[in-house]
């Protein structure tokens, strides 16, 4: 009996005592928060996004509350230098999800109450990255840039260990402690752009813009969090953003250029002519941008990107991460403008590609993912409310946009590859495989409602009908609207639908059309009847 | 506009067995002849639908139960969702526990309607078929006679008649006929059953609509008619079809545009449906001012009866092989056309499908199947690649669409197919660069192909790359695959009905 009560005694002791020296462990190399006082403030968003149905109007005001961390731009030489940023001033940089269609931009520091108004720079939705300004002197004394490091990988550190603030009230600032759970390539709903993120757990306080620390240097910042689990950027993307954002014209991060699949068996292997068992990834669709976009073709079967060689599924041995996906070599290994070479097996020959690094961009598709600051685009005529699809139409349709939208139109999005519509396909694909740059993709034009008039009477019900042609000239583009407008067909206006629309063609009288549309504007207090 | 519109439109119909539970039922126990009763019976039906995941299995057998009633001839009448999929059909008269074997004399899916008979004459001992009447006024009462819920004892409900009109069938899935809307108690089990009006037959009760109070349906005499009409050839051929998509011309500056004569009515005809009865005879741009006489009105109305329906009507109410005559505004002149009416082109694919085995072919551990509207309605599957294929090709590429979109459903993991374990809904285009137009035709193909060849490429518009498998591996697991999954037979590419199972 005695033993027994000892054993547990001893037992006890050694998991306190565990708990204890681990504890201290992460106190002890808990990093100090003064410095952050000068490094980093609080931000407070208000913003109102679009009506995308209505899209005159905009919907409700929202907050936000977050971060931003003080930064300074790296010099740059090689570009031309953007008049809206200096090299030598400090800027805040934070999420752009913080600061998106925001109304007022408020920072806060510690000790100061009077919030100061900051100012949109430069932003990057694609990345989640922006860059504010604030023209008071006042708010910048005694802040500093903060000095970035690169983040290491857990056999490369001596503790998992990651820091963060944890902000309990304006002058109350902590930080709390997580771990790396792994680096990972990713991308969000609302965009096609795919960037290394590290992914963090056991941050539970954490939130946009907050800087993200390792070993007492700032080695990234958070992206997004919640849940316990959050993602981070890290400082090599954070300072490759800064970089850019001196330049004119700004381009994002460094990306991939294609679209890639793993070849799934040995027969695939023979039928393209790729030797048995070497190892690498097939093209399967090459991007309008991005990195070997102007060299590689559809069907290239790519096995060394640089010195790096691609493994079946895609993966590189990164001197920091070890076995990682290749897009990984765009966080340290290849920075935009960059000379690369890629070695593919094009038709059975082993041939050698000279290409650059080059950055993601975001108008390469027929249904343009989610944007942000701008108005949405419209035109009316006769109560005929054209719109042009975009992602931010289709998330109209709530958190289940992807199963309750109307599947015609999601179509588009998500395969919009057979569809015919000016004899040609209008897709994306066919628009990035003639690399005319001048060649913009077509865009889906539709008729989201009809807003009732006399003029319209009978056509009520149609909406989100795709238009073919106004007045027999095909429509690619909002923009094609009002240009085949000037051309009326014998005192009519006649507009052509793809079949699928609840009727198939409209007329609307050219002499009648200037009264309805003056009666449209003033009945529905709709500000102008077209917004380009 | 579209029918695959309207099927969204109505989707909140639900057949009667399916679920349905009016909120208010009213049953009201009225005095009514005793061989009106008489002559109408439970019709309890033990089927078996296939699996359309996994084509070459049944699902477990399942019991259902629903009403029909005599009429001349030996026949009973009854819905054709009541007796789908039949293994075993039992009809039980009034208050009598003993059941006689049935079988299906004729079914037409695309109306909902069947007939059966029953194997022992001794059951239509003191029975009297029911006589059937017209079409019953508006707000008039009607009585419905069923089993509601299976019960052993027949239910009388009344009601009054609300609407006339045509709607969606829910058991075909795409057709709509004409129907009859009442307040009278339609439940799961009344379905088949007879509704009354002073003592004659004026419909078969159908199906309900849970979104709205007391509302049932009926399907009316004229289309029952034209059902016993169809089949006395021994062979039901379908309700035909013209074959157009109209839009309305009620606005008066789209009347101005086309020159129509004042008062003239008329519906613009937007599309024609390929290998239609319309096709070659009615064109785009055409208004469709008369049929048979009957003049059409700005919304594609014409007066039958009391009501304005649809002018569709002219030809539901006819067979395959009529004719169907038409006045149209054509050029700035009005034009009499007269047109051979046929069956939609597509039907089968685009209906439900029932009382058939579902047709597929498996090759290298590759499950290929014809795209239907069962299998793109099984969970999971309205892809968009399935749901251009089966909706919209057809309407927007005309002539484009083969006999049958193949598509790959599923894989069953095997060495040969190693690597491609999760593809599913692969849609086929070509084989080794040669069309591929149905599943005979793929079956045909394969079986043809030489035995030096060294691959299989099957290619989709939709995917980026092909699907590559070692010819002579598939063939010799061909064997060990089917083994493997326990199925008896690599193909079924030739339909077979239930009955040719049994």
């Amino acid at each position: 009996m005695r033993k027994k009560h000892l054993l547990f005694s001893f037992m006890g002791c050694s998991l306190f005592g565990t708990i204890f020296l681990f504890t201290c462990a992460l106190q002890a190399k808990s990093p100090e928060i003064k410095p952050w006082f000068h490094q980093a403030v609080l931000l407070k968003t208000y913003q109102q996004s679009y009506d995308w149905r209505i899209p005159w109007e905009k919907r409700d005001i929202r907050t936000q509350t977050g971060m931003a961390i003080v930064v300074r731009l790296p010099q740059s030489s090689k570009s031309k230098v953007s008049e809206s940023v200096d090299s030598q001033t400090l800027y805040l940089l934070t999420t752009a999800e913080m600061v998106a269609d925001a109304t007022l931009i408020e920072a806060t520091r510690k000790g100061i109450r009077k919030p100061f108004q900051a100012k949109l720079v430069v932003m990057d939705y694609a990345a989640n990255l922006a860059l504010l300004q604030i023209e008071k002197a006042k708010f910048w004394g005694n802040l500093s840039p903060v000095e970035w490091a690169p983040v290491k990988s857990r056999t490369n550190s001596d503790a998992n260990n990651i820091y963060t603030l944890k902000i309990k009230s304006q002058d109350e600032w902590d930080m709390e402690s997580g771990i790396i759970d792994r680096m990972a390539v990713g991308h969000r709903e609302v965009s096609d752009a795919w960037f290394p993120l590290l992914k963090l757990r056991g941050v539970s306080q954490s939130g946009q813009g907050y800087p993200l620390l390792q070993d007492n240097e700032t080695v990234g910042m958070i992206l997004e969090a919640g849940g316990g689990e959050a993602k981070a950027m890290q400082a090599e993307m954070l300072l490759e953003f800064l970089r850019h954002a001196s330049n004119e014209p700004y381009r994002s991060l460094a990306h991939r250029g294609f679209i890639w699949q793993r070849l799934p068996q040995g027969s695939t292997a023979d039928y393209f002519q790729i030797p048995s068992g070497k190892p690498g990834i097939w093209v399967s669709r090459v991007l309008p941008y991005g990195t070997g976009s102007d060299v590689l073709i559809h069907g290239d079967y790519l096995t060394k990107i640089g010195k790096w060689t691609l493994s079946h599924d895609g993966k590189v041995k990164h001197p920091e991460w070890g076995l990682s996906l290749f897009d990984l070599l765009f966080l340290d290994q290849l920075k935009v403008g960059d000379s690369v070479v890629l070695e593919v097996i094009r038709a059975g020959k082993p041939i050698v590609l000279k290409t650059k690094v080059s950055a993601y961009e975001e108008d390469g598709r027929t249904v343009p993912l989610k944007r942000v600051g701008h108005s949405p685009r419209y035109v009316i005529q006769g109560g005929f409310l054209f719109q042009e699809l975009t992602l931010n139409y289709l998330r109209m349709w709530g958190a289940n946009w992807r199963t309750r939208a109307p599947m015609r139109l999601r179509l588009f999005l998500e395969q919009n590859k057979t569809v015919m519509i000016d004899g040609k396909n209008k897709t994306s694909d066919s628009y990035s495989a003639t690399k005319d740059s001048t060649e913009l993709p077509p865009r889906i034009v539709l008729v989201t409602q009809v807003i009732p008039d006399p003029l319209n009477i009978g056509y009520q019900e149609l909406s989100n009908a795709i238009v073919l042609q106004v007045n027999g000239r095909y429509i690619n583009r909002l923009k094609d609207v009002p240009d085949a407008f000037l051309y009326p067909q014998d005192d009519f206006h006649r507009i052509d639908f793809l079949p699928g629309a609840e009727r198939l063609s409209v007329v609307l009288p050219v002499a009648e059309l200037e009264k309805s549309n003056r009666r449209i504007k003033n009945n529905f207090r709709i500000p102008k009847l077209q917004a380009l | 506009m579209f029918r695959f519109q309207q099927i969204y439109l109505f989707s909140f119909i639900y057949f009667l067995y399916a679920g349905v539970i009016c909120l208010t039922v009213t049953t009201i126990a009225l005095a009514a002849p005793d061989h009106i009763e008489k002559s109408v019976f439970r019709i309890t039906n033990y089927q078996q639908s296939p699996d359309w995941k996994s084509p070459w299995k049944m699902k477990p057998t399942s019991r259902g139960q629903g009403s029909g009633f005599l009429i001349h001839g030996g026949w009973i009448l009854t819905n054709a969702h009541v007796v789908s999929d039949s293994r075993m059909l039992l009809v039980n008269k009034i208050s009598s526990p003993k059941p006689f074997l049935a079988d299906v004399a004729a079914i037409a899916h695309d109306s909902d309607l069947a007939l059966l008979k029953v194997r022992d004459p001794e059951f239509y001992q003191d029975l009297r078929p029911l006589e059937f009447g017209g079409i019953p006024e508006l707000r008039s009462r009607v009585r419905a006679y069923g089993y509601p819920m299976g019960g052993h004892e027949l239910s009388r409900t009344e009601g009054v008649v609300s609407r006339i009109e045509f709607g969606t069938y829910v058991h075909p899935g795409i057709d709509s006929h004409l129907l009859v809307q009442t307040d009278s108690a339609i439940n799961p089990g009344n379905s088949g059953g007879p509704v009354t009006q002073s003592g004659q037959v004026i419909g078969v009760a159908f199906q309900s609509n849970l979104r709205l109070n007391d509302v049932g349906y009926f399907i009316p005499v004229p289309l029952i008619n034209r059902f016993l009409a169809d089949i006395k050839d021994g062979h039901y051929a379908g309700v035909p079809e013209i074959g157009v998509e109209t839009s309305s011309l009620v606005n008066k500056y789209y009347r101005q545009y086309l020159r129509l004569p004042e008062n003239t009515g008329g519906i613009l005809v937007e599309r024609i449906v390929p290998q239609s009865s319309a096709d070659g005879i009615i064109f785009t741009g055409d208004v469709l001012t008369k049929i048979e006489n009957l003049q059409i009105d700005a919304a594609g109305m014409v007066r039958y009866g009391e009501q304005q329906v649809t002018f569709y009507i002219e030809a539901e109410n006819r067979q395959i092989g009529d004719s169907l005559t038409l006045q149209v505004w054509r050029k700035g002149k009005f034009q009499n056309l007269t047109l051979i009416l046929k069956a939609p082109p597509f039907g089968a694919e685009m209906r439900n499908s029932y009382d058939k085995i579902p047709e597929y072919l498996i090759f290298g551990g590759l499950v290929f199947i014809a795209l239907n509207r069962n299998y793109i309605h099984s969970p999971g599957n309205v892809t968009p690649p399935l749901a251009y294929e089966h909706w919209y090709r057809e309407v927007e590429r005309p002539h484009t669409r083969r006999e049958q979109t193949v598509i790959i459903a599923r894989v069953l993991p095997t060495p040969v197919n190693s690597g491609y374990a999760n593809l599913h809904n692969f849609v086929v285009d070509s084989l080794n660069g040669k069309p591929v137009r149905s599943l005979a035709h793929l079956d045909k193909m394969l079986k043809k192909m030489p035995p030096e060849m060294r691959q299989v490429v099957f290619a989709s518009e939709w995917q980026n790359m092909p699907l590559v498998l070692d010819y002579k591996k598939s063939v010799e697991q061909q064997k060990s695959v089917l083994e493997r999954y326990g199925i008896l037979a690599n193909h079924n590419t030739s339909p077979k009905k239930n009955k040719d199972l049994q």
